[in-house]
């Protein structure tokens, strides 16, 4: 018999997308100025903070979290304003999905972790990217649609 | 089945299946917990009664605003089109057999707040403030909804949560421009 998802392989997953977002915006901090790179700091922190919070949750599953690594392939190259919000966009959806893993655990309080979150990084993610979505972090296989075959 | 021969509406199976935490980890599935039926029947119809409730507010104001001289149309008509994809997607995880009573009628247990729903204000820069409260009320009851939900409804609950939320801000930029035109 398959098992719903554990609370630790998904709180892992969520880690590793957090140990990346937050060398990721350092990355992305960088090559901004003024308002937005107050943005891009401000939003590293939360990644901090994220990181701390997952953390700490594995280790009081007994779980050793997982390590952030030394450095990180990054999906986008960054050499100007527009790309370093490319990458933060790019970050944020990944972080959505994550904590969408989240929320498909059965445990309430690591689920509505994972919804809270999604809503952060879906938040973050329109901010840089200056528009929103229907379906934050959904991929559209997960969105194949049916007609209601009353209508 | 051991469902209820009498109940005509049945959450579509297929697009029960979870999305699988995607950062690495293996195969993730739910299967060995089907959900009951009755309550993710009803947490959906809420979810969809909510979604109209939204799309009516917004056809409303553009109404509204047409009306009063102020053409709010290009910034909302995208935030709508959303929300009738949220309605699509959460009525696509609904099977409404041909004929049954239940493809006509109106959700039996919706939010409520359709038969007491506040008057939507008319001057512009009011009504957009309407819809961003309204966004953020609907955006923190999916929050709850999806607490007891079966997973994958759980996980859709929470994007369309998060898209909502993502409209807070941006009807906020509207509604000042629409106060400082009219």
């Amino acid at each position: 018999m398959t098992r719903a998802p554990g609370p630790v392989s998904a709180l892992q997953a969520a880690l590793t997308a957090e140990h990346a977002a937050v060398y990721g915006y350092g990355v992305v901090g960088a090559h901004l100025a003024g308002g937005r790179q107050d943005r891009a700091t401000s939003d590293w922190v939360a990644h901090q903070q994220a990181r701390d919070t997952l953390e700490a949750m594995l280790q009081a599953r007994g779980a050793t979290p997982v390590a952030a690594a030394v450095a990180y392939r990054l999906p986008v190259q960054v050499r100007n304003p527009a790309q370093a919000a490319s990458l933060a966009v790019l970050l944020e959806e990944r972080i959505t999905t994550a904590y969408l893993g989240l929320v498909a655990v059965d445990t309430p309080a690591v689920r509505t972790l994972g919804a809270q979150q999604v809503q952060a990084s879906a938040l973050r993610a329109a901010y840089w990217r200056g528009s929103t979505v229907a379906f934050p972090g959904l991929p559209a296989s997960a969105l194949a649609t049916r007609r209601r075959s009353g209508s | 089945m051991a469902a209820n021969p009498t109940r005509r509406v049945v959450l579509a199976a297929a697009a029960l299946l979870p999305l699988a935490a995607a950062s690495g980890c293996g195969s993730v599935d739910v299967l060995a917990t089907p959900p009951s039926e009755g309550p993710a029947v009803r947490l959906l119809r809420s979810a969809i009664a909510a979604e109209q409730t939204m799309i009516a507010h917004y056809g409303t104001v553009l109404r509204g605003a047409h009306g009063g001289g102020a053409d709010l149309t290009a910034e909302l008509e995208p935030l709508l089109a959303e929300h009738r994809a949220h309605l699509a997607q959460l009525q696509s995880r609904l099977v409404i057999p041909a004929g049954s009573a239940a493809s006509t009628q109106p959700s039996p247990s919706p939010s409520g707040r359709a038969a007491t729903a506040p008057a939507v204000p008319t001057a512009p820069a009011a009504a957009v403030a309407f819809l961003k409260n309204a966004e953020q009320a609907a955006a923190t009851a999916l929050l709850t909804r999806l607490v007891t939900a079966p997973a994958s409804l759980a996980q859709l609950f929470a994007s369309i949560s998060a898209s909502e939320a993502t409209h807070v801000p941006v009807l906020d930029v509207v509604a000042s421009r629409a106060g400082r035109a009219g």
